[in-house]
């Protein structure tokens, strides 16, 4: 077993590693981080489905699991690897706010370095606004580390990463649809409809049972998913086979037609947008290996939130920006992308979509600082499986804006990539021991 | 009981009373501190020792008391629970009482929105704007007339009232963020303040007034916050999450654990040590049904309970702070004094929980020219800087007020809704002198001071901290 899986472990056991080991740690993700670029290409993996073995099928459900906001709950955060599938096995997208507010800051964090270093390929993380001296000051990460370690420099050393995260990920070649459920138990009988059915949208709870499955008909005309039955008889207008054939086979087919698959890219960021960011492009070229500054692109990117505005609004937040549906779909568009991918709010339902789908919070942390009673979610991407598997990738450059007028002008929105949301619950705490009361502050002596 | 090293001490500061016979001129309260820097200046502003004053006069009036009685007989002990009939209320603390509840009363007026949300509840608006508009009225009501017409003999003047207002509408949480902390309780302190020094309160010996005070207004002030809390889903403001001592509140812990140190003869002489006999062991804030109990007549204790109120999970892991307190040796007097520290220390010395306090004649900015300087320490020069001006945003200024829920940036201004108090309760280990490495210089200020160990006043903060475009 090497270091580090033995850190690995015991970081699994919430205990936090040695202050020498942290720093090793960190000098090993500050070299991997270094070498990846400010927006991070990620490839929506293959979703093995193997029906007759249901035992074998988590084990191989590898999709790419997009998470938000974790904020040092620790034990969510293993309740959410449990209800997403383990790493190696499944891919995950962490997009920032790992640290703060929570008890388990450092260790939350520590891990998911960790994994990072050990399964570079496996584990994106991207920065969130809580990833930063100033912020951690204020709100908790750096009071935990110098109570956990009885000095800073831990805390320190966690800082000169946050400086080398990317801000921000392309998933590539996303599925449009999930096509028919991973799901055993409930539908059964109806196995033969959902088949036949575009499931754009599949919410699942944390025992992976579908709460509630939304064809792409409907989701379209409706924004609120909530109140869309779990049961979609609802005809399909194209009765199209589902393209979610055996990989590879080619048995699939394009049945968006013109509104063709593969879709755009999913962009992935922790706040939102910046007026002054009009491509990815833009991000590609910022010098991001710094604190977040107080204003400017890199300073949106982490803070800013979607609002039912017109373009943009001040932040009551005093950094970032509001930005509305026009500016969205606008973004979108000029970057062929499909949906924007982002955290940074609580969401009592765990996910939100907006303005028509072309951009959804996730949030990660269930009953957020112990009192707010939300439910947490992750979004599950899963690869195009159309074209053979053959996804064109200009090594995340997704700028093609001469495509643009292509499929895109007609809808004016790519369609969105099938989203498989796992919605779960704060993990039980009846096990979590009492601990000894530390040596209080100063002011108590 | 009697302290170990009996001490001479002036008697106890109160807080001084404007003559009414004196001209004095009222102004509109005005946001003075802008950017970290000004915490210095504040910490030596006459408005600061008044508060400080203040507090630490309810503070004394809590600690039980011992009745001299005829020699030969045991003393008795006359404690100050909520609830006893051995305060009695002044009519100025009976009325602030009525216009407690009418303010609450208003909460059915605005109930919570049941619509898709986030997080805070937007009915909190409406309460806050109806809350608003009633309040010269309420005031008019509920404030005593010598209050109302201090020493006004042009009609044009602003008025007393004006200032009071600007505190009391600052007490009850920000509308635009949908939060609540410390910094809204502070400005409910300076409230109760300005009436004292406007010559609202009965005149009494020391502590039976204070007494009132904090039973008959600032307990049911507490539970109209916990109810705006709870109804609203107000959030934190900026806290320091579980590192932090509360979310919201501060003030009760010190008041509650005067109200369980040892008993008293006279005002000036407070204990630093020990427990009223009997008082519940400060570890059983554990412990959900001495909480229960306890919750009733103690404002530490009420604190604890609405905690587990409103979080689910392990206390030593959502209120660590609190629980680490819950195993200080020396019992109820050394918390008192540890929370009076604390206090100082992060919440009037930090900039996003002071920063909207508004100064006016009653509460002034004007330094303390007795006030001894403030200490030049890495704490107060790490506070964050004055964001550089977004003159960019104006330019998108959107006139709706969003919903939101979440981190806000410490060095945020006020965006579009005047004097909200950001508050942050904070963690002490952000002044642990282990790590100081530059000035160590000590927060002695006049008031608190004579209050706190020198020795334990050390204010280094997070050297190396400061982000790279502070100023």
């Amino acid at each position: 077993m090497s270091d580090l899986d033995r850190a690995i472990a015991q970081l699994r056991a919430c205990r936090p590693i040695p202050e020498p080991q942290v720093r090793e740690l960190c000098y090993k993700a500050r070299e991997l981080l270094i070498e990846e670029g400010n927006v991070v290409g990620v490839d929506a993996p293959v979703t093995v489905r193997i029906h007759t073995i249901p035992a074998l099928r988590l084990a191989l459900m590898n999709g790419l699991q997009i998470c938000g906001d974790i904020h040092g709950q620790f034990h969510d955060l293993m309740e959410l690897f449990r209800v997403g599938g383990d790493v190696p096995e499944t891919n995950y997208l962490f997009m920032g706010d790992f640290v703060d507010r929570g008890f388990y800051s450092l260790e939350s964090f520590l891990l998911l370095l960790c994994l990072k270093v050990r399964y570079p390929d496996r584990i994106t993380l991207i920065r969130g606004n809580h990833e930063s001296r100033q912020i951690t000051t204020v709100y908790g990460f750096y009071d935990e580390c110098l109570r956990k370690y009885g000095s800073a420099n831990v805390w320190r050393y966690c800082c000169e990463v946050f400086d080398y995260l990317a801000l921000g990920a392309l998933v590539m070649g996303a599925s449009n649809t999930l096509g028919t459920s991973t799901s055993t138990s409930t539908n059964e009988s109806g196995t033969q409809l959902t088949e036949e059915e575009e499931i754009e949208i599949e919410i699942l709870n944390s025992a992976g049972d579908v709460m509630s499955r939304i064809p792409r008909s409907m989701a379209a005309s409706s924004d609120n998913h909530e109140t869309v039955n779990s049961s979609p008889l609802s005809e399909t207008s194209r009765g199209a086979p589902a393209r979610s054939g055996p990989v590879g086979t080619g048995a699939t087919s394009d049945s968006l037609g013109s509104v063709g698959n593969p879709g755009g890219a999913v962009l992935c960021v922790h706040g939102g947008l910046s007026p002054l960011v009009e491509t990815v492009d833009k991000i590609r070229l910022l010098d991001r290996k710094q604190e977040v500054p107080h204003e400017g692109p890199m300073c949106d990117l982490l803070w800013s939130d979607p609002d039912e505005i017109e373009g943009w609004g001040l932040s009551p937040r005093g950094a970032g920006f509001l930005f509305g549906a026009d500016i969205v779909k606008l973004f979108n568009h000029r970057n062929n992308l499909s949906l924007i991918a982002r955290a940074h709010q609580l969401v009592m339902e765990g996910f939100k979509e907006m303005f028509d789908a072309s951009i959804v919070t996730v949030w990660s942390a269930p009953n957020y600082c112990y009192r707010c009673g939300n439910v947490a979610a992750i979004l599950e991407l899963t690869e195009d499986g159309s074209n053979g598997g053959y996804i064109p990738r200009a090594n995340g450059d997704v700028n093609r804006t001469g495509d643009l007028l292509g499929p895109v002008a007609a809808g004016g929105q790519i369609s969105g990539p099938g989203r498989r949301y796992r919605v779960f619950e704060a993990a039980p705490q009846d096990s979590r021991g009492m601990p000894a009361k530390k040596p209080v502050a100063d002011y108590f002596l | 009981m009697p302290a170990s090293r009996p001490e001479i001490k002036a008697p106890r500061p109160r807080l001084p009373l404007l003559n009414p016979s004196n001209n004095h001129t009222f102004i509109q309260p005005t946001k003075r501190i802008n950017d970290g820097q000004d915490i210095a200046n504040f910490l030596t502003s006459e408005a600061y020792h008044d508060i400080v004053t203040f507090l630490m006069q309810l503070n004394a009036s809590m600690f039980p008391t011992v009745i001299p009685t005829p020699e030969g007989e045991k003393n008795h002990i006359q404690t100050w629970e909520a609830g006893t009939n051995a305060v009695v209320f002044s009519n100025t603390v009976l009325k602030l009482k009525v216009l407690l509840e009418d303010l609450e009363g208003i909460i059915a007026e605005a109930p919570p929105d049941q619509g898709p949300r986030r997080f805070g509840n937007i009915s909190f608006r409406k309460w806050y704007q109806i809350v608003e508009s009633r309040l010269p009225e309420l005031l008019k009501r509920n404030l005593p007339a010598q209050v109302r017409s201090f020493h006004q003999d042009g009609q044009d003047e602003t008025s007393p009232v004006i200032e009071l207002e600007s505190y009391l509408l600052g007490a009850f949480g920000s509308a635009q963020r949908l939060d609540y902390g410390t910094g809204h309780e502070l400005s409910f302190l300076a409230f109760l303040g300005g009436i004292w020094k406007l010559n609202g309160f009965a005149t009494t010996d020391p502590g039976v007034e204070e007494r009132g005070i904090v039973l008959g207004v600032f307990v049911p002030y507490l539970s109209l916050v916990r109810r705006l809390i709870k109804t609203y889903s107000l959030e934190p403001a900026g806290s320091h999450g579980v590192w932090g001592l509360d979310d919201h509140s501060f003030i009760p812990y010190i008041l509650g654990s005067a109200q369980l140190s040892p008993p008293i003869t006279k005002l000036e002489e407070l204990p630093s040590e020990g427990s009223l006999p009997g008082a519940p062991d400060p570890a059983a804030v554990v412990k959900a049904l001495i909480v229960e109990r306890e919750r009733h007549r103690n404002l530490y204790f009420d604190a604890i309970g609405f905690i587990y109120d409103v979080k689910k999970g392990p206390f030593w892991e959502h209120s660590p702070i609190l629980y680490d307190i819950s195993g200080v040796p020396g019992g109820w007097a050394k918390i008192n004094k540890g929370m009076i520290k604390m206090y100082n220390a992060e919440v009037l010395s930090k900039f996003p929980v002071v920063q909207h306090f508004p100064f006016g004649s009653l509460f002034q900015w004007q330094q303390d020219p007795h006030a001894m300087p403030p200490p030049v320490s890495a704490h107060i020069s790490s506070q964050p800087a004055r964001a550089s001006p977004s003159s960019a945003q104006a330019g998108y200024a959107s006139a709706r007020e969003p919903v939101q829920e979440g981190t806000r940036a410490p060095w945020a201004q006020p965006t579009s809704m005047g004097r909200p108090p950001m508050a942050a309760t904070a963690a002490p280990w952000s002044r642990h002198p282990d790590r100081t490495g530059l000035g160590t210089g000590s927060t002695h200020n006049r008031g608190i001071a004579r209050d706190v160990d020198a020795q334990a006043q050390s204010s280094g903060d997070i050297v190396g901290t400061r982000a790279p475009w502070a100023k």
